[in-house]
């Protein structure tokens, strides 16, 4: 059980060191801005 | 038997690389993908028409993606197995996160196009937010060595298209101006260029799934949750809370069959994109399934009777973005990848699976559109529980449903149906027996 904790909060931190990860991000949160103005 | 040849064996393949004839196949199956994506793509987004009685776009959205996550979850239940798509993810579990991110951009997309459909009309938001190729393509170039080891006339080929799809976007968008007033217009056209954005930045996670080696079938069961948790804090934010959401709901229960159909009909078309970005890039999968712009443009045109009233400089505007826009699709779907392009995507794809600790055999093997690390798996009863659940949900829906009252003509309407089912059954046919699914 310890293991798989360790292997999830490996491979979790590996995605959030991932340059690439933050570019859907940053755009997921601009698209939304987008939302709110036309809505 | 991998059809990815080690370094030192005999054939066809540079070393490292792929069979010269596997390579053929896969990426023909792969740009057919992207056109069959294209016309059920299409036809996916006649539903939202049911915007003009006055429903909320968030309700059209979310009524559109519980239609999606009923499909996403039966179709890899009936085509591959849950076991199949459980043992998918043990290899590669970092990427649920990827996928649930893309929900969320789909989610948030395509409430942007609903709003873009109301003010400015299909056909033009169409090849608006379908500027989305175009992002695409910079992603693919950026992020994933795409166009990478290409000679010259395949970089001018996907460049070029891209730019003639530009400027046929760029007339239908001056169209628009004749078509509503201006306000409307700016909204419309801001919601549409932004859903453009964020279909194009969606594709990075597709591809990252992909390269690592990961079925479709089993990315969209994960992506759905994120577009499903997105869509339900939207409409619960937008509708002002639980209660007056589930007034809305309840008031819309006699359509909301079309829209869960609608979404059923895009999970369709959406499958065979990723095929298409699996096997053949971002940047020829894209373009080729953003054809959904024509085949929106016929729906539009020849079955809801838009742009009937139009001036002849206006359909003369709109019709020839149109074509633009189509002949850029297809300059870049000849621009077929090469070996040594193909090659720099298996460094990708390996420096990919080194970042995640992913086993390079289950990647290989997966890019070659084959299956050599799993045996095939029995359905068991949660595949059919999943399956007789989301049809009875469906058919609930269907019996309380209502035919809505806007005017359509019905014999367009069969004619781009019996099109559409039967690229599906052709092409389907062909990715199966090339790829099993995989």
């Amino acid at each position: 059980m310890s293991d798989d904790r360790e292997q999830h909060s490996a491979w979790l931190g590996l995605v959030l060191r991932d340059v690439q990860f933050w570019v859907p991000v940053a755009v997921l949160a601009g698209g939304l801005l987008v939302l709110r103005w036309i809505s | 038997m991998s059809a990815i040849r080690l370094e030192g064996s005999r054939g066809a393949a540079e070393p490292g690389g792929l069979d010269a004839r596997r390579l053929r196949t896969l990426q023909s199956v792969g740009m057919l993908c992207g056109l069959t994506a294209g016309a059920w793509l299409g036809a996916a987004e006649a539903p939202t028409k049911l915007v003009t009685l006055g429903l909320s776009p968030v309700v059209i959205s979310l009524g559109m993606v519980i239609g999606v996550f009923l499909a996403r979850w039966t179709l890899p239940a009936l085509i591959q197995g849950t076991s199949y798509i459980a043992a998918d993810l043990r290899q590669a579990p970092h990427l649920i996160v990827w996928a649930v991110l893309a929900g969320c951009l789909w989610a948030v997309a395509n409430t942007l196009t609903i709003f873009a459909v109301r003010d400015v009309g299909l056909s033009i938001a169409f090849p608006l937010w379908n500027s989305n190729s175009l992002l695409g393509i910079l992603w693919g170039i950026l992020f994933f060595q795409e166009l990478r080891g290409a000679d010259w006339r395949r970089w001018a080929g996907v460049l070029g298209g891209a730019v003639l799809m530009f400027a046929g976007a760029t007339a239908l968008a001056i169209a628009s101006a004749a078509q509503v007033p201006p306000r409307d217009a700016a909204r419309g056209v801001a919601a549409a260029l932004g859903a453009g954005v964020l279909w194009g930045t969606m594709y990075i996670p597709y591809r990252k799934a992909y390269l690592t080696g990961m079925s479709p079938l089993s990315f969209i069961t994960f992506f759905t949750v994120g577009e499903l948790g997105m869509m339900t804090v939207l409409a619960l934010t937008y509708s002002g809370g639980a209660g007056p959401l589930w007034a809305q709901l309840s008031g819309a229960r006699h359509i909301l069959f079309w829209l869960l159909a609608g979404g059923f009909v895009w999970v369709v078309g959406d499958l065979f994109q990723q095929y298409a970005v699996k096997y053949a890039g971002i940047t020829r999968g894209i373009p080729l399934s953003n054809t959904n712009q024509l085949w929106g443009l016929l729906w539009g045109i020849l079955v809801f009777g838009e742009l009937r009233g139009a001036s002849h400089s206006v359909l003369a505007q709109v019709i020839g973005g149109s074509i633009v826009m189509a002949i850029g699709a297809g300059v870049i779907a000849l621009s077929s990848v090469s070996r040594s392009e193909h090659l720099r995507w298996q460094k990708a794809a390996a420096k990919e699976g080194a970042r995640y600790g992913v086993d390079p055999e289950y990647t290989q093997s997966r890019i070659a559109g084959e299956n050599t690390t799993s045996p095939p798996r029995p359905r068991t009863w949660i595949d059919w529980l999943v399956v007789g659940v989301a049809t009875a949900t469906i058919i609930g829906f269907a019996l309380v449903a209502r035919a809505p009252q806007i005017s359509l003509r019905w014999e367009w309407a069969a004619v781009l149906v019996v099109a559409t089912l039967g690229m599906l059954m052709g092409v389907g046919a062909a990715l199966w027996r090339t790829t099993r699914f995989n």
